[in-house]
């Protein structure tokens, strides 16, 4: 199955296309440029829309707005390609790309995003649990790099190693359906500061 | 045809309209209700229902007019003014539609949008025009030439028309949108009864701070009862006195500029009192008064396409 993958849920945006297992281009920049992304993968591996069979899409959590992107481009694109639409959890591929790792994305307001029991929560830094000798990966990691540190936790070198790279997101992608039935998982009600329109 | 996609505030919108300037399609699903209860838009709340909302009104759109996607010639969105949060919604939907069929874009600026729902069949407004464009976010008054430009003349200093009424409505109990509910109750009610006074600032520009702030004294002095037995009269005088600031400066700005015919644009273009108190302009049809993409696609019918794939890393602007 021809995957076309992408995440946009933190500031850097992953794009992948993977064929069967085999990632036949990966690219990455930012959530506003992801397109151009996938436009130049697509290019690249001599690709053409049409064999596309499946997109798949990281749900966060992350970045509000940076979700969305991700989400609406991924919804249009299925619905212009009538293929179906897989959502991925960003932590469960961000942990799939550091085996043993704890992934730990930047939630903004000094907190952050790590899956608690199988579970994706939102929790100050101070209250991560940290495993001595245990590795941390992902913006919030890098983020909050002392404070994991000081407890025993090991961050990894900023590198690849802290993104949720897209071909995991191909490789995790169990069920290509209905695009509108992709949703974004934002953990946080909305705030209510309001504004006239 | 175009495919327009309206995404700035708080409708959702998505319309199919032909190079000629027909309507095919106009889907608006609004979220007004949804604000309501905050009294006023909620940016976040806002983004989160433009995502939810928008594959269903391109669908509706399709659907409503029986065309499909591969008849699209370009794809028009709003890039800005607006929320940035829930204008990337609809740029993100609209590039990734375009772009899966090659298709050129034409980034629309919303206020265009605006003055181009004058452009559209059956009765399509001929430039030069002086354009008053009056809504929730905007109390604008924009000299056009012709159907690619137009030059601001002047705006407001404080809050927009639509929001003097909704901060007017909320002052008086009533709901929001308060235009619609001041609107309604003012028929019952006397303009004169009550002298809410408009700044005058110099130019072309307006303030309604001020009037706000007048209406807050009255309501304060008068007292909740006096207030509750004098609330048509008072709605009929602060929309007096909105509607008069807006045509006196109109129609100066029309002799200001020679133009000979003034047009009415954008949500407030729908009160009762504003189309009498004219005595020679036209209006956008009601329909297409508040956001709406079928303005937006007209828009792009006079707007350069960006081909494929300079477009790939457009963004919004705020
Ligand atoms: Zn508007």
């Amino acid at each position: 199955m021809l995957i076309l993958a992408f995440d946009t849920a933190t500031d850097v945006a992953t794009s992948a296309l993977v064929w069967d297992g085999e990632v036949l281009g990966e690219q990455s920049s930012r959530p506003i440029s992801v397109l151009q992304d996938l436009d130049a993968i697509l290019r690249r591996g001599g690709v053409r829309d049409t064999q596309v069979e499946g997109i798949a899409v990281g749900i966060g959590p992350g970045s509000f707005t940076g979700l969305r992107m991700g989400v609406a481009t991924a919804r249009a694109l299925a619905f212009a390609w009538n293929v179906g639409l897989a959502g991925v959890p960003t932590l469960e591929a961000l942990g799939a790309g550091a085996p043993g790792a704890v992934p730990v994305i930047d939630a903004r307001r000094r907190e952050v995003f790590v899956q608690l029991d199988g579970h994706p929560v939102v929790l100050s830094p101070a209250d991560l649990s940290v495993v001595p000798g245990r590795l941390y990966v992902g913006d919030g990691a890098l983020l909050y790099r002392e404070q994991i540190e000081a407890r025993g936790g090991a961050v990894p070198p900023d590198g690849d190693v802290h993104l949720a790279r897209a071909r995991f997101h191909a490789q995790l992608a169990e069920t290509f359906g209905p695009p509108d039935l992709v949703e974004p998982m934002y953990l946080r009600v909305p705030d209510v500061d309001r504004v006239s329109p | 045809m175009i495919l327009g996609i309206e995404t700035s505030c708080d409708e959702t919108a998505a319309a199919l309209v032909t190079n000629d300037g027909r309507v095919l399609a106009n889907v608006v699903s609004s979220q007004a209700k949804l604000h309501a209860r905050y009294g006023g838009v909620v940016p976040e709340v806002a983004s989160r229902h433009h995502l939810e909302l928008l594959l269903p009104a391109v669908r509706q759109a399709f659907d409503d007019s029986g065309t499909r996607l591969d008849q699209v010639e370009r794809v028009a969105v709003t890039q800005g003014p607006g929320l940035v949060g829930a204008l990337l919604i609809g740029v993100s939907a609209a590039k990734a539609l375009a772009w899966a069929r090659r298709l050129p874009l034409v980034p629309v600026n919303h206020l265009h949008g605006h003055v181009a729902s004058l452009y559209l069949e059956p009765d399509p407004v001929e430039p030069p025009f002086l354009c008053l464009l009056a809504s929730g976010g905007h109390t604008l008054l924009l000299d056009v030439r012709d159907r690619r430009t137009l030059e601001v003349l002047g705006t407001t200093l404080d809050d927009a028309a639509g929001e003097a009424f909704d901060k007017g409505a909320r002052l008086l109990g009533l709901g929001y949108p308060g235009g619609v509910e001041i609107d309604r109750l003012a028929s019952d009610g006397d303009p004169e009864a009550f002298s809410f006074p408009v700044a005058r600032v110099p130019g072309l520009d307006f303030s309604f701070s001020g009037l706000k702030t007048a209406l807050l004294y009255t309501v304060r002095d008068l007292g909740p009862e006096e207030t509750e037995g004098l609330r048509a009269d008072l709605a009929a005088s602060y929309q007096h006195a909105i509607v008069r600031a807006l045509v006196e400066r109109a129609e100066a700005a029309a002799q200001a500029t020679g133009a000979e015919r003034i047009a009415v644009v954008g949500g407030v273009a729908s009160n009762s009192e504003l189309r009498r108190s004219f005595s020679n302009a036209v209006f956008a049809p009601p329909a297409l008064c508040t956001d709406n993409a079928a303005m937006i696609a007209s828009a792009a019918r006079f707007i350069e396409p960006i081909p494929y794939p300079q477009y790939l890393a457009l963004d919004a602007f705020a």
